[in-house]
């Protein structure tokens, strides 16, 4: 019970500080950008109290939210460790980015309205991780895709941004839709949306004559990929996964420390902690799909990163690439790999976007300084930064042999397990699934080029803006602050005492192994058979590709840039990222356009004539109608009128005053009587 | 001896005439005069009718006698009352009645 109370009030934390941010007048920015920060250190803290306490147990408590028909909605809490885990993390790098942020954006006019957002994101994710039910994981992950989308379109003057955000938006809800279907096929099947329930229930289903039996509902066996598909999908949206990835690149026009927090480090990684969570949900087939969907990202993102100039689009590519790995771990079976690439990707990957930041925020003085019309996040006029920028170069450094996957660093562990994981899994299922390995492991190299290239056109060689490097200038204690946090954790012996084995890693011995319950469900993929291969093996392909950097891009070497239109095949590729944005243009995009001119056409030429034609028989209708009322309805009533006014006349005149006509009237009347009864 | 005949053709005769009076005549006085001679009229009937022997029919034409004295004084006295009301007694003129 203490445990949940404790959970609550680290709910709940992040949303107050959200309604004080937004409350906050605009004198009052400032405090309440510092009493955020410190409500997350409360949060950072009572959450890392709670993953101490938690340990690999779990706890669920809930209640009734709300009765539709004789179906009863529930809210609760659920705590286990990789929960709690993730929570510490998103706590903590939500509140390195709160530290960063508040000399990022000090001179920004929308100041309380960015950290107020911020705060909005910490809350929906926290909901997230805690959510016992996936409606409710449902309701937040919304709520994320929200805060996302103000927060890339933090600049909303900016044209760009403005579409950005939009971008991100649409591209999550095609993702969405798959959560929907999947939920409708749960609810249908299982009646629940709680986890453990489901997990249960889903243990006990059986296939039998090709339908898929749960108690007393039976759907057919296909439904049951459909729903692990479904919930791919929204994976797949969410953590910019092929074919939806194309939103994440475009997401950078946001605020450095919102990529940071929200494209690199917590929310993209929402996808795969769905994943991880619903993972006994997953059969074959989906689990093959996932392997192969995230082999292709991570294979693609890294190619995307190679040949890219802006210094931040870099590491977007490369976070889809990396999210690609860890939905590898997901679909070969070994989520517990992906959920430690995730736990150690959000350290170095946010490291680096907050070192980039810090690239650009000096880039930017400068800037200003000299009323320059440069790009202040183009790497073509960066170079010999790290004499300047010493803390930004060190973390960087690390950060950046982390993501490589170079021993001692937590990257290497985890990227390990993904590897190995990987082989193991083609090795089990056979001659095909071997193109997943052999991506993941091209994309080792891939992702040390990418890397090395950024290292030394950003730190290394000559300043080729043509000013002087002595004129940079590194931020304050608020960036070297969170730097030196984020890249202290991204080193190896923080997450395993054995920094160049994975399997001592605590994290890993933690996590509750889950058996996948799908039934005839029999891959057995879990051992690490080779695991020392591939840990050589990784290394050298992760010399190659520094090597290969270092040959292209060393220092002293005049770097001349091609033009756009004079770059090779595979630079066009990279940079225009496969031409996947080009192609939905052409294809689903035009095909949109052309629709909706052609609905336009069909509303105007065919809906409006019908309305307008229903229009014009209502006229004619209602002046038949109108005529028949005047000469009927109106006839009827003037004549039945008319008659009484007459009848009143002749009756009228009886009774004229004239007392001597009564007395006529009266006599003849007598006269008449008598004459008939006589 | 006078037949009966001829008294109930005068009281025919005098109603008749009492009758006209009344309708065509405009002055409200004229016409009570009207009706006084009908009244008269009907106690000739009355007598008439008695010339069997009772004297049932004579009583009746006294009460009638007395009965029309009081309704001659009590419809002057109203013609009085409308003759100050409208300042004539010409029944055309005061048909107030309608409406």
């Amino acid at each position: 019970m203490a445990l949940i109370s404790i959970a609550l009030v680290i709910f709940l934390i992040p949303l107050t500080a959200f309604a004080m941010n937004v409350i906050a007048p605009k004198s009052r920015a400032r405090t309440a950008s510092y009493i955020s920060i410190i409500l997350l250190l409360i949060s950072t803290i009572l959450s890392s109290i709670l993953l101490l306490k938690i340990g690999s147990e779990s706890a669920v408590t809930r209640m009734d939210w709300f009765t539709v028909g004789s179906y009863t909605f529930e809210v609760g809490v659920l705590l286990d460790f990789q929960g709690v885990l993730l929570l510490v993390i998103v706590n903590m790098v939500s509140l390195l980015v709160h530290i960063y942020s508040v000399l990022y954006m000090a001179k920004d006019p929308g100041y309380t309205r960015y950290f107020g957002f911020l705060s909005l994101f910490t809350f929906a994710m926290a909901g997230i991780i805690l959510s016992d039910n996936l409606l409710m994981v449902f309701v937040f992950w919304e709520l994320v895709g929200l805060s996302s989308y103000l927060l890339i379109g933090h600049w909303y003057s900016k044209d760009s941004a403005a579409k950005a955000s939009k971008k991100a938006f649409i591209v999550n809800r095609i993702g969405d839709t798959g959560f929907v279907v999947a939920l409708c096929i749960i609810w249908y099947q299982f009646g629940t949306f709680n986890l453990d329930e489901i997990q249960v229930l889903m243990e006990s289903s059986q296939l039998q004559n090709g339908s898929w039996v749960s108690g007393l509902s039976a759907l057919p066996a296909v439904w049951l990929s459909f729903m692990g598909i479904g919930l791919f999908l929204a994976a797949v949206g969410k953590s910019a996964q092929f074919p939806l990835q194309v939103w994440l690149p475009d997401a950078m026009e946001g605020p450095t420390p919102v990529s940071a927090l929200i494209h690199a480090a917590t929310m993209v990684a929402a996808g795969v902690f769905l994943m991880s969570r619903v993972v006994v949900l997953l059969d074959l087939t989906t689990l093959a799909i996932i392997a192969t969907v995230g082999s292709i990202t991570a294979f693609m993102g890294a190619v995307a990163a190679l040949a890219q100039y802006d210094i931040k689009k870099v590491l977007a590519y490369s976070t889809i690439s990396q999210l690609g790995y860890m939905l590898i771990g997901i679909g070969t079976g070994a989520y517990e790999a992906a959920l430690f690439h995730l736990f150690t990707h959000a350290f170095f990957k946010a490291a680096l976007f907050l070192a980039v930041g810090s690239v650009i925020h000096s880039l930017h003085a400068l800037k200003q300084k000299h009323n320059l019309n440069i790009d202040a996040q183009d790497m073509r006029i960066m170079g010999g930064l790290k004499s300047n920028l010493p803390v930004t170069f060190y973390t960087y450094l690390i950060a950046a042999f982390s993501l490589m996957g170079l021993p001692l660093f937590s990257g290497f562990l985890s990227k390990d397990a993904l590897l190995v994981a990987s082989l193991n899994w083609s090795a089990a299922v056979g001659q095909l699934a071997y193109g997943v390995s052999l991506l993941a492991f091209a994309t080792v190299t891939l992702t040390a080029f990418y890397m090395g290239r950024q290292l030394l056109l950003v730190f290394f060689g000559d300043f080729r803006s043509g000013f002087s490097v002595s004129e940079i200038q590194e931020g304050g204690w608020h960036f070297k602050v969170a730097l030196i946090i984020l890249c202290t954790l991204s080193i190896g012996f923080f997450w395993s005492f054995n920094p160049f084995d994975y399997m001592s890693s605590w994290l890993l011995n933690t996590l509750p192994a889950k058996l996948n319950s799908t039934p005839q469900f029999d891959l057995e993929v879990r051992d690490a058979t080779n695991h020392s291969f591939v840990g050589v093996g990784s290394i050298a392909l992760v010399m190659a590709g520094v090597l290969l950097a270092w040959l292209k891009f060393k220092p002293g070497k005049i770097l001349t840039f091609a033009e756009s239109d004079q770059l090779s095949f595979l630079e066009r590729v990279s940079i225009n990222n496969w031409y996947l944005d080009k192609f939905y243009e052409r294809t689903i995009l035009s095909f949109i356009r052309w629709l909706t001119l052609v609905l336009a056409q069909v509303e105007r030429k065919v809906i409006d004539r019908l309305v307008n034609s229903f229009g014009w028989i209502g006229v004619i209708f209602s002046f038949v109608v109108g005529w028949l009322d005047k000469v009927f309805i109106d006839g009827l009533i003037n004549f039945s009128a008319f008659f009484s006014s007459q009848v009143g006349g002749m009756t009228k005149s009886f009774q004229y005053g004239k007392v001597q006509s009564f007395i006529i009237f009266a006599l003849v009347s007598l006269a008449l009587i008598i004459f008939l009864i006589l | 001896m006078i037949p009966a005949e001829h008294f109930y053709y005068i009281g025919a005769a005098l109603f008749s005439i009492g009758l006209a009076i009344v309708l065509t005549k405009r002055n409200a006085i004229m016409i009570l005069m009207g009706v006084e001679l009908m009244l008269n009229a009907s106690n000739i009937n009355f007598l008439a009718y008695n010339k069997a022997g009772s004297l049932d029919g004579q009583f009746f034409a006294l009460f009638v006698i007395v009965v029309a004295a009081a309704e001659a004084s009590v419809a002057l006295a109203i013609v009085l009352k409308v003759y100050k009301h409208f300042k004539t007694i010409n029944l055309d003129k005061i048909a107030d009645i309608k409406d």
